[in-house]
């Protein structure tokens, strides 16, 4: 029988300093995707000797191959061109946006990439079946596989006029990845992965996000649209991706932002906007952050029905010290009040290292989290099994 | 090994070049000291400028009565600025043998009072007060090298030195019939 309060990850772990050398001569053209991916496998097979050390149940591979949780699709599609804000600007006609978005940032416009459509999208390689299959030949646990939402995928890579080569319109892109990351879950699915997770964290954006910090993560900045229009349309892309498939455990991620350690650049806001797009998406669970206060309260969730699992942030990815267990058997207490402990998963709040050459910990002190966690969840399984 | 021709998209020989004929030719040094522009008024608050075999528009914003079809005077002077620390970095890294990878100089001015300019008061001055020049880098050098760099850039800046000195404008007027 499965017990009570599973312990997973979000998705990434930090990378070795060697494989961000390797990863900087992928992206020069330097190695093939293929030749990085083999000098990867050592990397994933210490992120995952973390994890089992740690006593997670269910392991991903740390994302390790990717160079951040979406823009890795442009080794994986057609028809996708990484492209720099720089590039960006020389097309787009509010180029002002995107310098209030730079000096908000402190960044320059070569440094923050995304995944621009600039042909017809289509599969050149699996998008995250290599990971599983590497994965399954190294580790017992089960197995998370974490995938970059269709809406964050398509708000990420629409560029008016760019992206207009290829399709008429973004409704017209989002179709295309619903449609490769429907073919994706399913061969994902026969293939063994146990949980599924589709990152959406660009929703608490539309609904907190201010014009000079509108794009936290993408190179593409959308003109202000509607929130409960823009929050229907990212509802309507879930649903339409999963639609139909079961035999997986599908969840959807939502977070607040994790490129940096600055709390203050990071958006703030509780769950209450956004609860009745949850209850609408049909997907076992949410995976969604609570150690941090940007997050708000837990309450929120008082007399929600339809919302089936939660996954719950317990620890904080971006912070030096390390939990105590109190302080998450506590947290998890707080969430018993609206869900019940079988519907509770325990996990940090983000990933150790969404972006690669940005990690917002370090290994030791992420492994540190995560077997705090671990034996947080034993002293809860002991209590409430 | 053969000795490498480019750095930093400069060709190296022609970068000799210049440098020997600069220093050897004191005519040569003196045609690079003078430059000139022509600035023609186009109605409102745009003028297009003309400079070599080059044109460009500036306007004004229109919270500044302008139409906003290009950037303003002022917009120039950052933008002069930051085009001047850009080639004088590469220009200073390029002679060192430094590989640079990415460059951006993100620039920012506060003017001291730009009431004085439109004449609403008497305080201060209607230039910049203040401007700060960050420069992004990405370059296999070591930190210490860069910043080096970077001083030596911002010091030997001719459009730096324009504004960080006092530059004597001397401003003369023809009437003409149209």
């Amino acid at each position: 029988m499965t017990e009570i309060f599973p312990t997973t990850v979000v998705g990434s772990m930090p990378r070795p300093a060697w494989l961000l050398t390797e990863l900087k001569r992928k992206n020069k053209g330097e190695i093939s995707y293929e030749e990085f991916s083999t000098i990867a496998d050592e990397a994933v097979l210490l992120a995952v000797k973390y994890q089992e050390d740690a006593g997670i149940d269910i392991v991903t591979d740390g994302e390790q191959r990717r160079d951040n949780f979406y823009s890795f699709v442009a080794d994986k599609l057609e028809g996708i061109k990484l492209m720099t804000v720089a590039d960006v600007m020389d097309y787009v006609e509010d180029k002002s946006r995107y310098e209030q978005m730079l000096r908000a940032l402190d960044v320059p416009a070569f440094a923050i990439k995304s995944p621009v459509a600039i042909g017809p999208v289509k599969r050149k390689r699996p998008i995250a079946l290599d990971e599983l299959m590497f994965l399954r030949k190294h580790t017992r646990r089960r197995i998370k596989i974490p995938l970059p939402g269709p809406y964050m995928l398509t708000r990420a890579s629409w560029i008016d006029p760019v992206s207009r080569n290829a399709y008429w319109d973004r409704e017209e892109l989002a179709k295309e990845y619903v449609r490769l990351l429907r073919d994706e879950i399913i061969q994902l699915r026969d293939n063994g992965a146990s949980f599924i997770q589709l990152d959406e964290p660009t929703l608490t954006e539309i609904v907190y996000g201010e014009a000079s910090r509108q794009t936290f993560m993408c190179a593409a900045i959308f003109s202000k649209v509607d929130p409960k229009e823009e929050l229907n349309f990212a509802t309507e892309l879930v649903n339409k991706t999963v639609k139909g498939i079961t035999g997986v455990k599908l969840g959807v991620h939502v977070c607040r932002g994790n490129w940096s350690r600055r709390e203050e650049s990071l958006l703030r806001g509780d769950y209450s906007p956004l609860i009745p797009y949850f209850q609408d998406m049909k997907v076992d669970q949410l995976v969604l952050e609570f150690a941090t206060q940007r997050a708000g309260d837990l309450s929120v969730f008082r007399d929600v029905s339809d919302v089936k699992e939660l996954g719950l942030g317990v620890v904080n990815p971006r912070t030096s010290e390390v939990e105590r267990e109190e302080q998450i058997i506590s947290k998890v207490e707080e969430a018993i009040r609206y869900f019940d402990p079988s519907k509770i998963y325990l996990n940090p709040d983000c990933g150790f290292g969404t972006f690669a050459e940005s990690p917002v910990n370090t290994a030791t002190t992420a492994y540190q989290k995560l077997e705090a966690m671990v034996r947080a969840a034993e002293k809860l399984r002991a209590k409430y099994s | 090994m053969s000795e490498a021709t480019q750095l930093n998209g400069i060709n190296l020989e022609k970068l000799r070049e210049i440098v020997r004929e600069v220093s050897a030719n004191r005519e040569k040094a003196e045609e690079l000291n003078v430059w000139r522009a022509r600035v023609r008024w186009l109605g409102g608050f745009r003028g297009r400028a003309y400079v070599r075999d080059h044109t460009f528009i500036i306007d004004e914003p229109s919270d500044l009565a302008g139409v906003d079809t290009a950037p303003n005077a002022v917009e120039y002077v950052l933008s002069a600025l930051g085009g001047c620390l850009t080639v004088g970095f590469i220009l200073n890294a390029t002679k060192n043998n430094i590989r640079v990878d990415n460059l951006e100089v993100s620039l920012e001015g506060r003017i001291d009072n730009i009431l004085t300019f439109l004449g609403l008061s008497d305080q201060g001055h209607p230039g910049y007060r203040e401007i700060t020049a960050k420069l992004y880098v990405s370059s296999p050098a070591d930190p210490k090298t860069i910043q080096e760099i970077w001083r030596k850039t911002v010091e030997t800046s001719p459009v730096g030195n324009t504004l960080a000195r006092n530059v004597k404008i001397v401003p003369e007027v023809s009437i003409v019939d149209s």
